[in-house]
């Protein structure tokens, strides 16, 4: 009987795994139905005019010299896409201050990861969290700096006055924390920074006790909290987008995730800026009531 | 309505049964239990029932959960943040929660019968005199029994409760019984209120919210969460069961990452034991370089000692919040 059983646990299992895959590939093929569409669209409503407007000779000098009609087009294209991604943040009720990327697939795109963190810039979110429970984006935090950069420019056009990336990694420079600006901020977070931390912070609580500075009655959430916040005054998440199959935290940390709104995204592979902004519009529409 | 319900499975919740648990179990799951106010509101009720409806709900659950032999169970009954909700319905539910004590008191040999254990974490000096003394009577009488166990979050934060912890152990440094130094991630959840139990391995929000409202941050940092959109009052067998196949299709990659979350942990103690042996060599060793066997000795004898602090600290710990229970408990009796 229990290997009966067994069985049909393994065929629950693999049911659900199809399932899974099934919905997550039809997910992908309307998509790039949809895109396909709506190429074939504008295709339809470009076509009298590109005959209009380039007839015989005209269209073989285009043909000649592409590159010199390439460079406006594009520009005008960041342009205008720039403008579209900022006025999508505007439209919806509530935008995140601070968003965390949490990624539980083991091997990371950074390319993926970049446009994320762009795009996010590029709504208007102030504070962007990179983490991944094997400190992977810690570990090569330059790459992924290089990267984001590459995106900025390919994404928005070089604006960097307005989007330079300004990193926050502890370990690395420590007087980077008081530079105070309204530039989009991207944290990346490891696992040292979630419990780790807390017990830092307790550490030196206790320092503070064993020289008799003060004493154990007075310790205190709020000062838990700003311990914690390393006198950086950046708010906790209130959104995290977690990516990948696994339903977890991983660690992210602890303390800061108290009201933070969890969505989950299937994979960050290969994310669209629509998805993206699918899970900003969920949140939007997610009231809390503070225990009230 | 009573605590413990009585009663067997279906026929066709005793074959899934029986299918769920070829796989890997939780044997410890943690629910948020959200949805009371709304279910009421939604079928015209007062509040205040739909508040009972959920306890009914929370004694049915418990027993699907010994059917399906998880055995140990944490709700979160009672939010530090609820004492701002207007003073009737706090009244409602503190009135709520003083009948479902002395409820359970009745029914001691139920309970002792089925090995249930009944633990209350949080900070119960916010609570009225009269339910912190039957709070402490339950925990006192079911505190032997080891079969199940129920955890009741009441009056709780995790924040706060972390907080606590980190008061805790400098209440240690001020006996001298532990130094800031052995202060490490281990030794903190280990002077949490939910010191006793091991981290749930699946935690459930119901009515479709998406965030842990400050309950259990610690412990459920490498847990399987899954968010249900049903109502709590409303909450059935097959909800538990669809939550239960998510937590086995997690299973091994949950697991994965928390022994390497353990073997990271393992490192750093030792960094830090390091750290502070090569602190004391250089203040004891007159200058003189030690050598590596030396140092490897010490190391050895260093971590022993910090080892039988910890544990005559975690004695003095438990003996204090014992008597905090026993203390409140025999006033119960005297009044």
């Amino acid at each position: 009987m229990a290997r009966l059983y067994g069985l049909l646990w393994r065929l629950l299992l693999i049911l659900v795994h199809v399932n899974r895959v099934f919905i997550s590939w039809l997910r992908v093929r309307l998509r790039s139905w949809k895109d396909r569409l709506w190429e074939r669209a504008m295709a339809a409503l470009l076509l009298p005019v590109a005959l209009a407007g380039f007839p015989g000779s005209d269209q073989k000098r285009l043909n000649h010299n592409p590159d010199a009609n390439a460079n406006p087009l594009t520009g005008n294209r960041t342009s205008s896409r720039r403008s579209r991604w900022l006025s999508d943040g505007r439209s919806l009720e509530k935008l995140p201050v601070h968003i965390g990327l949490l990624v539980t697939e083991e091997e990371p795109s950074y390319t993926d990861i970049a446009n994320l963190v762009v795009w996010c810039m590029a709504v208007g979110i102030s504070y962007v969290s990179v983490y991944d429970n094997h400190g992977i984006f810690r570990k090569n935090n330059s790459r992924l700096l290089e990267e984001i950069v590459r995106q900025q420019q390919d994404l928005l056009g070089i604006d960097g006055s307005k989007y330079s990336v300004e990193f926050l990694s502890n370990d690395i420079d420590k007087h980077q924390h008081h530079v105070v600006s309204c530039r989009p901020t991207v944290k990346v977070l490891s696992p040292e920074d979630g419990k780790q931390s807390i017990v830092q912070a307790a550490q030196q609580l206790c320092r503070s006790v064993e020289n008799k500075e003060r004493s154990s009655k007075d310790i205190s959430v709020t000062m838990l909290d700003i311990l914690l916040r390393e006198s950086k005054n950046i708010p906790d998440p209130e959104l995290v987008v977690k990516f990948g199959p696994v339903d977890s935290t991983l660690g992210f940390l602890p303390w800061h995730i108290r009201l933070t709104e969890f969505i989950s995204l299937p994979s960050h592979r290969n994310v669209s800026y629509e998805d993206l902004l699918g899970a900003l519009q969920r949140y939007s529409a997610c009231q809390q009531r503070l225990g009230q | 309505m009573s605590w413990i319900r009585e009663g067997e499975l279906n026929l066709l919740e005793k074959i899934s049964a029986n299918v769920l648990k070829a796989g890997p179990m939780p044997k410890h799951v943690a629910f948020i239990m959200d949805g009371n106010r709304r279910f009421a509101r939604r079928n015209n009720m007062e509040r205040q029932e739909g508040h009972m409806q959920g306890f009914n709900k929370l004694a049915e659950t418990l027993r699907w959960c010994k059917h399906l032999n998880i055995q140990e169970v944490t709700v979160y009954a009672f939010s530090i943040e609820n004492f701002k909700r207007t003073k009737d319905e706090v009244d409602g539910l503190m009135e709520l929660a003083k009948q479902k004590f002395e409820r359970l008191l009745e029914e001691r040999d139920n309970l002792k019968k089925h090995g249930v254990c009944i633990r209350v974490l949080g900070d119960l000096n916010m609570l009225p005199l009269d339910l912190q003394k039957m709070i402490a009577k339950a925990v006192v009488t079911t505190r032997a029994h080891n079969k199940c166990f129920l955890n009741v979050c009441f009056a709780y934060t995790s924040r706060y409760e972390i907080t606590n912890a980190v008061r805790e152990m400098a209440w240690g440094v001020e006996q001298s019984l532990i130094k800031a130094s052995d202060v490490s991630e281990a030794l903190l959840s280990e002077c949490l209120y939910s010191n006793n139990s091991p981290n749930p391995d699946l935690l459930i929000r119901t009515s479709g919210e998406v965030r842990l409202s400050d309950f259990l941050l610690w412990q459920t940092s490498h847990s399987c969460l899954v968010f249900q959109s049903v109502l709590w009052p409303e909450y059935s067998f097959w909800n538990l069961c669809e939550a239960i196949l998510q937590y086995q299709l997690n299973y091994k990659s949950i697991q994965k990452a928390r022994d390497l979350h353990r073997e990271h942990q393992a490192l750093l103690q030792l960094e830090a034991d390091r750290a502070c042996v090569a602190e004391h060599l250089q203040h004891h060793g007159n200058g003189k370089p030690a050598d590596a066997q030396r140092r490897q000795e010490a190391l050895l004898h260093y971590t022993a000692c910090r080892e039988e602090r910890v544990q005559d600290f975690l004695r003095a710990l438990k003996h204090k919040r014992d008597s905090f229970f026993n203390d409140l408990c025999s006033e119960a009796v005297l009044a």
